[in-house]
């Protein structure tokens, strides 16, 4: 047999080298890729019959699992290497989409406090777990205060706060209907109501300013200032507009009664700043972090606490509104989020109730419009609720697992794994009392159990996938003895028929297995799903790669012994 | 090794099975529902040292907490579990807070429409008592008082609402942590309250679940087979063998967790396997059918002591560690072998050779 000829080996051997740069690359989906190349080199052995393209697909998959425990590593759960687990409880019943949009934000939020090795999970309809591998006291505290964090919105007209986030009815927020749309002339909306005080507030703030925007913030800062230096800030300029204009309609912006948030663009290398100074002690400094190391050491040095943050968070954005003024639209620093323009009809000083904030896309087809409508919509209705949590939310107790216990539960474990593998083996042995026939169902458990580890250590393995890992040796080997019971036979069969009949026999098993347990994996039952995976993965894994190889294997080792003896029969 | 025992009257074999099933059908209603199904708390402790738990059970009952407490020794040291029921005042609380949210939209609605138009007044001020209605029963669950926390409109009442909730939920988790932290010394604290609303969920999910994975199997069964007999031997010997494992679990109290729950899911996978075997032997093999019921049995068998082995193993393990999760995945899982081998071999095995008997004589 000569390899380097062999098309379908080299086919094989293509794909392995995509998935091993894939795994590589992109460890995050390093559980798919694995995933997907059980099924890929699984749906070719079942194709094509070559005994030794049937193992080799089996290797190179051992090889592949491997190469992503080498690189990636194992991820396991807090049980295993101590943690915190602290229980959100959403105040209301949410639907899937709205859960995974909470699950996506406060994923967000818990991930600006540089924890991406936390867990996020629904868990039912009604709660959310968070899970982080450290016990660190602060660190917990501040992930709490975090979560529980409700924001405020503010809408300010002219220096004044015309809409404040406790006089909106949260209830009342909506999408504006088609034919409300069409009305208006917009293609996107939103709706909301107001309490007699806000209808109030907003008629006396927005009283004669026709035209004029409603900056919408969310969680303002108080006692702040936005620096930037020349050069930067030139960048961000409209092309129709110089840098006096941007930083008055900044400074227009960022105005409030009594915490006015003023802008200051320094030249370059400016190290003399004495005609600025902080309000308070304890007035923040808005700077991007790449600004020169000279201009934050003077602003430090004047007294104020500096905040650096990334470029996109300091960049302005304008839009000149229809009477050609131009306007801030964002500066996500200062949490202004949205500029919408006030309406003649809004700002005659009469009361009013209801409001729209509605406005135009850009986009060139129909679907980059309705994308871009359904953002926009989105984006207004989270700043409306304070916040992009859409329900209240509270904190359970949190239970807490010190990393000394989950290493002793690891290290039981594993010993449990090898355990049952030797076990196994001695019992296989003693079965057959055939070494031929025993040592291929060892090295195929092997095999299945490296690859089911690496699988599952992509994701997380927990307590539930770890009692399917152990379980799926000792329900791993039973196929793989239907075959051998079945070859062993010596009656009127031919081998061809005999593998034949053990595959039917393990094929229906495998189907009916990972059926039973497919409505659990799709339950959402997140404390059992690792044990839904793992007996899936397993009957998957057997019926599409080891099944066959071992045949093959099996076949062959046979097929030589039996030749072997029938050169020196033995009287039996 | 065993001798054939399908040789003689084989049909004599249903009887261990049926007298088994007889007993688990006695057993199944002492299953004891576990926190995830009946919701309340389950707090496991690392302790310090030894503690009785009679002793600390009477102690906490002293605090007016109604707490079942378990001691065991591991190999990781001492570890409790206390469990304590739902409270009367968080179930409440929950189905206030449901109708709370499903009026409130209504009476913002009302609201604004009685700013404007004054003929809304009236619907407008008997949905609103409705409302302070249900907020007054939520304020007094979570021992507030109205007058006192400045009531200023219908959003600030959401929010008070809100927080009276999480109040109760808090006190509810208090009138736990303060008796234990009283009277226990732990390492450790694991906390899993589950709430009426989720408990109600996990029983909706997990009935959907039992019944989709019932239907699939059940459907695949029979496109495999493709005759009647045959698949429903097939099927009693997997109903047999699940009601067996509920039986044994009401025995020896294990409790239905979602974890001892997904054991049984895949119970009914592995006890299909044996009797799939089986039929498929008989069916289709040729030579004589009590050997080939007979060498069934014996790769069956072989089958069965190989999964034992593995959850024999996560069983010790579970003992050694009283990880529940291994506990009650490998105890029902352990009582299901068990009980696929006598209804497999009992009577699956023997209505599938009377049947194939039957079959090849006419």
């Amino acid at each position: 047999m000569h390899f380097y000829t062999d098309r379908k080996f080299l086919f094989l051997v293509l794909f392995f080298m995509l998935f091993a740069v894939a795994i590589a690359l992109y460890p995050v989906f390093s559980g798919l890729f694995l995933i997907s190349a059980l099924i890929f080199f699984g749906a070719f052995s079942l194709i094509w019959k070559e005994p030794h393209i049937k193992l080799s697909g089996m290797a190179l998959l051992v090889l592949l699992a491997l190469l992503n425990i080498y690189l990636n590593g194992l991820k396991f759960g807090i049980d295993f290497v101590g943690g915190t687990r602290i229980p959100i409880i959403l105040d209301q019943e949410v639907d899937q989409n709205t859960m995974n949009d909470l699950v996506q934000t406060i994923k967000k939020r818990v991930s600006v406090l540089g924890l991406t090795e936390a867990k996020v999970q629904a868990v039912g309809t009604t709660e959310i777990n968070v899970e982080i591998p450290s016990n660190d006291e602060t660190a917990i505290a501040l992930i709490e205060k975090t979560l529980a964090h409700q924001g405020v919105y503010l809408g300010v007209v002219d220096g004044k706060v015309a809409v404040n986030g406790e006089h909106i009815f949260s209830s009342s927020i909506r999408s504006l209907s088609t034919s409300e749309l069409a009305q208006q002339g917009a293609d996107w909306g939103v709706g909301f109501a107001v309490d007699r005080e806000g209808a109030e507030q907003f008629a006396d703030a927005a009283k004669g300013k026709a035209d004029y925007p409603v900056y919408m913030f969310l969680d303002r800062p108080y006692d702040a200032a936005v620096f930037y230096e020349e050069t930067q800030f030139k960048k961000y300029l409209p092309p129709d507009s110089g840098q006096k204009e941007a930083l008055k309609s900044l400074n227009d912006a960022l105005a409030l009664e009594g915490d006015d948030m003023p802008a200051y663009v320094l030249t370059d290398g400016q190290t003399d700043l004495t005609n600025i100074t902080p309000k308070t002690n304890e007035t923040q400094a808005f700077i991007s972090e790449n600004a020169s190391s000279g201009t934050k050491a003077a602003l430090a040095s004047l007294g104020f606490k500096l905040v650096e943050v990334p470029e996109s968070q300091i960049a302005p954005e304008f839009q000149r509104s229809r009477s050609g003024v131009l306007v801030l639209n964002k500066l996500e620093c200062s949490g202004m989020l949205s500029a919408p323009i006030l309406s003649g009809g809004v700002t005659t000083g009469v009361p009013n109730y209801n409001y729209i904030v509605t406005g135009s896309v850009s986009g060139a087809s129909q679907q980059e419009r309705h994308d871009e409508a359904t953002q926009k919509v989105k984006s207004i209705e989270s700043i409306l609720k304070g916040g992009s949590l859409p329900v209240q939310i509270s904190l359970g107790s949190r239970t807490s697992l010190p990393a000394s216990l989950g290493s002793e539960f690891l290290k039981l474990s594993l010993i449990g794994i090898a355990f049952s593998l030797i076990a196994i083996a001695v019992l296989i042995g003693i079965r057959y009392r055939n070494i031929t026939a025993t040592l291929p169902i060892v090295v195929i458990s092997l095999a299945e159990l490296c690859v089911l580890l690496s699988i599952l250590g992509a994701f997380t393995i927990d307590l539930a996938a770890m009692a399917g890992i152990i379980a799926a040796i000792g329900v791993g080997v039973d196929a793989q003895i239907v075959i051998t019971d079945e070859l062993l036979k010596r009656d009127e069969h031919t081998t061809a028929e005999k593998v034949g009949l053990a595959f039917g026999i393990i094929k229906t098993n495998a189907i009916v297995a990972i059926f039973s347990m497919v409505p659990l994996f799709f339950s959402g039952l997140v404390e059992v799903i690792g044990f839904s995976i793992s007996t899936i993965l397993g009957a998957l894994l057997g019926y599409m790669l080891t099944r066959p190889a071992y045949a093959a294997l099996v076949e062959k080792v046979l097929a030589t012994e039996r030749k072997g003896t029938q050169k020196q029969p033995e009287g039996n | 090794m065993i001798p054939n025992i399908y040789k003689g009257d084989y049909r004599l074999l249903v009887i261990p099975p049926l007298l088994l099933i007889i007993a688990s059908i006695f057993f199944i209603p002492q299953i004891k529902m576990g926190v995830d199904f009946q919701g309340g708390t389950l707090i496991s402790l690392s302790l310090k040292g030894a503690v009785g738990a009679d002793e600390l059970q009477a102690k906490l009952q002293e605090e007016g907490l109604d707490a079942k407490v378990r001691v065991f020794e591991t190999a990781v040291g001492y570890k409790a579990e206390i469990e304590v029921p739902q409270s009367d005042d968080l179930v409440r609380a929950e189905e206030l807070k449901g109708e709370f949210n499903e009026i409130l939209p209504k009476v913002t609605q009302l609201e604004v429409l009685a700013y404007q138009n004054q003929s809304y007044s009236a619907e407008y001020t008997t949905k609103k008592a409705e409302l302070d209605a249900l907020g007054d029963e939520m304020f007094g669950l979570a021992r507030m008082q109205r007058s006192q926390l400045n009531i200023t409109g219908i959003n600030d009442l959401q929010k008070k609402f809100s927080e009276a909730y999480s109040q109760v939920y808090k006190l509810y988790q208090e009138s736990i942590s303060q008796p234990i932290n009283k009277h226990v010394e732990y390492e450790s604290i694991s906390v899993q309250t589950v709430s009426p609303v989720l408990s109600t969920h996990f029983i909706d999910k997990a009935l959907n679940v039992v019944t989709l994975s019932a239907f699939l199997s059940v459907i695949l069964v029979f496109l495999f087979f493709r005759t009647f007999v045959p698949s429903l031997a097939v099927l009693m010997g997997a109903v047999a063998d699940i009601t067996i494992a509920l039986g044994a679990m009401g025995l020896f109290g294990i409790p239905l967790t979602l974890q001892s729950f997904a054991a049984l899911l895949m119970l009914i996978g592995f006890s299909l396997d044996t009797d799939i075997l089986l039929t498929t032997r008989m069916l289709k093999r040729k030579g004589d059918l009590r050997e080939n019921a007979y060498d069934a049995m014996k790769t069956g068998l072989t089958m069965s002591i190989m999964a034992m082995v593995a959850f024999g193993t996560l069983f010790v393990l579970s003992v050694m560690t009283h990880i529940s999760t291994y506990y009650e995945i490998s105890a029902v899982a352990l009582a299901g072998l068990v009980g696929d081998m006598f209804a497999t071999w009992g009577i699956n095995g023997v209505v599938v050779l009377y049947y194939a008997e039957k079959w090849r004589k006419s």
